[in-house]
């Protein structure tokens, strides 16, 4: 034992380290009973209505389930089985794997291109808050607009006859092949403004020393961009990317809005094949499953941030 | 080493960059701006249309007069039963995010100013609100709201939202107490405050920056939803404003496209108007 050590706990004892040891426990107890009232009512709100329904769910995804006969067997893996196995299931989580990569790709480098070039431009509050806009609409209400933009007589069309100087009659949502671009195209219209702002912010933080530094010494500035602000920026790039990926994955409201019947291959995904089996075949217990699968990957993918920004942090400092 | 003062900054940054450069830049970015607001102006000229002009005309042509408005104005109030939802949504959105700031204000206080054992668990646990995506609450809620008579009614509306929008502010109000001083509450204790004064006169007042901030975003999110709504109050008596829409859009059959675009614009300029009037306060929350 370090004799320093040994004999502050001599002087400790001498001076009566039990009494300040228990006057400390009481302090903190007197403390938490202050502290209780205040967080007495959130934690009831939360606790009941937010967590408890997730332990329920859990608890649902492993029985069979019937909203009327009301049963409630234990069964194990059996939905989770069935749900591997369900044709549907495939083409929801392809669809899904699909807008995941869409929604990280395109916002990112479209974002990052408007943020370079609104950074120090005369007027850049207008611009911003105008591309920002959609972000502040409800994907419900702007999916109606979209809806119309790529009617066969839409906007869309009209747009493309003039340019081209050719009637064009699209149907964009009633093709296979198209509706999923045309959804995604709406969907990263509304998400770059949101990007783009939280890239201007973590551009503004940037040291200003290395930029100013390279540039005076005759570096290119795509030099400095590809070498500089980049790696400066990789922290605030990592949360973009995560929080892309985490809306690209539980997307619902402009999918529900512009796909049409269900359950239709082309507009399905995770979170639409959950809501369809829950709420319009009633199969409670297969679409907990599903909402199971949708928890997990989402906390591991948050579980993933927090491991990589404590990296990247360390990286940059 | 002398530093440089903001000017020399300036002169540096624009030495780097030619004048025309900086022209250039600023017409792409103005020619990108027009090509982003591009949806919303065929919304516009659509709400001026009658449903008969809308289909004989193309999209982006302008209306032959201004008349036809208060008519789709009034259409689609009428026949998307806009008036109850609007109050709906409303009552939801101001009571979940005022409720849930106030409620997520007290919770952060002891959370960030007072010191007791395991006291990250219990913010863990408030936090854990934001981890779960929604779609593991829907089919427990349904069932919890049935059992407790709940589906369908304001009161649950209101308890789910304001539980819903708890989490997030008391992360924000939490950091931001964090860094106030300490010392102004120790002293008023030592004067004999009790807590509650303490977080009410002393705290409050110095959060009132960060909680408008995250007070708007609650709102905007609670007005925006549709989600909660269509699964735990689809009655015309407790829809919210997007969830109506969705349902009209769902029997469009008996009106045009002008009359549902003009119902979207309709649902959407609430949040629009505090949008442009309060831009400052909604970019301060994105800060934090």
């Amino acid at each position: 034992m370090d004799p320093l050590m040994h004999n502050n706990q001599q002087l400790l004892n001498r001076i009566g380290l039990q009494h300040i040891q228990a006057a400390e426990q009481a302090r903190q107890r007197q403390q938490f009973l202050l502290a209780l009232p205040f967080m007495a009512p959130a934690l009831l709100l939360v606790g009941g209505l937010l967590l408890l329904p997730v332990l329920y769910n859990i608890w649902l995804s492993v029985t069979h389930w019937q909203l009327f006969a009301g049963k409630d067997d234990f069964a194990g893996w059996q939905n989770y089985i069935q749900l591997w196995s369900n044709p549907y299931f495939d083409d929801a989580l392809a669809n899904t794997a699909i807008w995941v990569a869409a929604s990280v790709v395109f916002p990112l480098l479209l974002g990052l291109a408007l943020a370079m070039l609104f950074r120090q431009m005369p007027g850049q509050e207008w611009f911003k808050s105008l591309i920002f806009l959609p972000r502040i609409l409800a994907p419900t209400a702007l999916g109606v607009m979209w809806y119309y933009v790529y009617a066969p007589e839409g906007m869309l069309n009209q747009l493309l006859g003039m340019l081209s100087g050719t009637a064009v009659q699209i149907a964009w949502l009633f093709e296979d092949s198209l509706i999923t671009p045309a959804i995604i195209l709406a969907f990263v219209w509304q998400s770059c403004g949101l990007v783009m702002v939280l890239l201007l912010l973590g551009l503004a933080a940037l040291p200003r020393d290395p930029l100013e530094a390279a540039r005076l010494d005759g570096a290119h500035p795509w030099q400095v961009f590809y070498h500089i602000t980049l790696p400066l920026l990789s922290p605030t790039i990592l949360m973009v990317v995560i929080l892309s990926v985490l809306a690209g994955f539980t997307v619902f409201d402009l999918l529900w809005v512009m796909g049409s019947s269900y359950p239709q291959q082309r507009t399905l995904s995770l979170a639409v094949f959950m809501y369809f089996e829950a709420f319009q075949k009633n199969s409670w217990s297969f679409a907990a499953a599903t909402a199971m699968v949708i928890g997990g990957v989402v906390f591991a993918v948050s579980c993933l941030q927090t491991m990589l920004q404590a990296r990247v942090d360390r990286m940059v400092r | 080493m002398k530093t440089l003062s903001s000017l020399e900054h300036q002169l540096i940054a624009t030495a780097a960059i030619p004048p025309a450069f900086r022209w250039s830049k600023a017409l792409c970015g103005l020619v990108l701006t027009v090509l982003w607001l591009l949806p919303f102006s065929f919304v516009l000229l659509a709400m001026f249309k009658s449903t008969e002009e809308y289909a004989a005309s193309a999209p982006l042509s302008l209306p032959s007069g201004l008349s036809p408005l208060l008519d789709n104005v009034r259409m689609a109030w009428e026949q998307g039963d806009m008036a109850q939802s609007m109050l709906n949504s409303t009552l939801y959105a101001s009571i979940g995010a005022s409720l849930s700031v106030l409620l997520a204000a007290m919770a952060a206080y002891p959370l960030a100013r007072l010191r007791f054992p395991r006291r990250n668990v219990w913010f863990l646990l408030l936090f854990a609100g934001t981890v779960f995506p929604f779609q593991m609450y829907l089919i427990p809620l349904f069932f919890g709201f049935q059992w407790a008579d709940l589906l369908d009614t304001h009161l649950g509306m209101c308890l789910l939202y304001t539980a819903l929008c708890i989490p997030f502010p008391v992360l924000v109000l939490r950091n931001y107490m964090q860094n106030l001083s300490l010392e102004i509450d120790q002293a008023a204790r030592l004067d004999g405050a009790s807590e509650l004064t303490v977080f009410r006169r002393i705290i409050l007042p110095n959060l009132r920056g960060p909680m408008s901030a995250v007070f708007l975003l609650q709102f905007t999110w609670i007005w925006n939803d549709m989600l909660f709504s269509s699964v735990l109050g689809n009655r015309p008596g407790t829809r919210s404003i997007m969830n109506a829409l969705l349902v009209f859009q769902g029997s469009y059959a008996q009106s045009g496209p002008n009359i549902m675009l003009t119902a979207a614009v309709l649902a959407s300029l609430p949040t629009l108007l505090l949008f442009v009037l309060l831009r400052r306060h909604f970019m301060q929350g994105l800060r934090v």
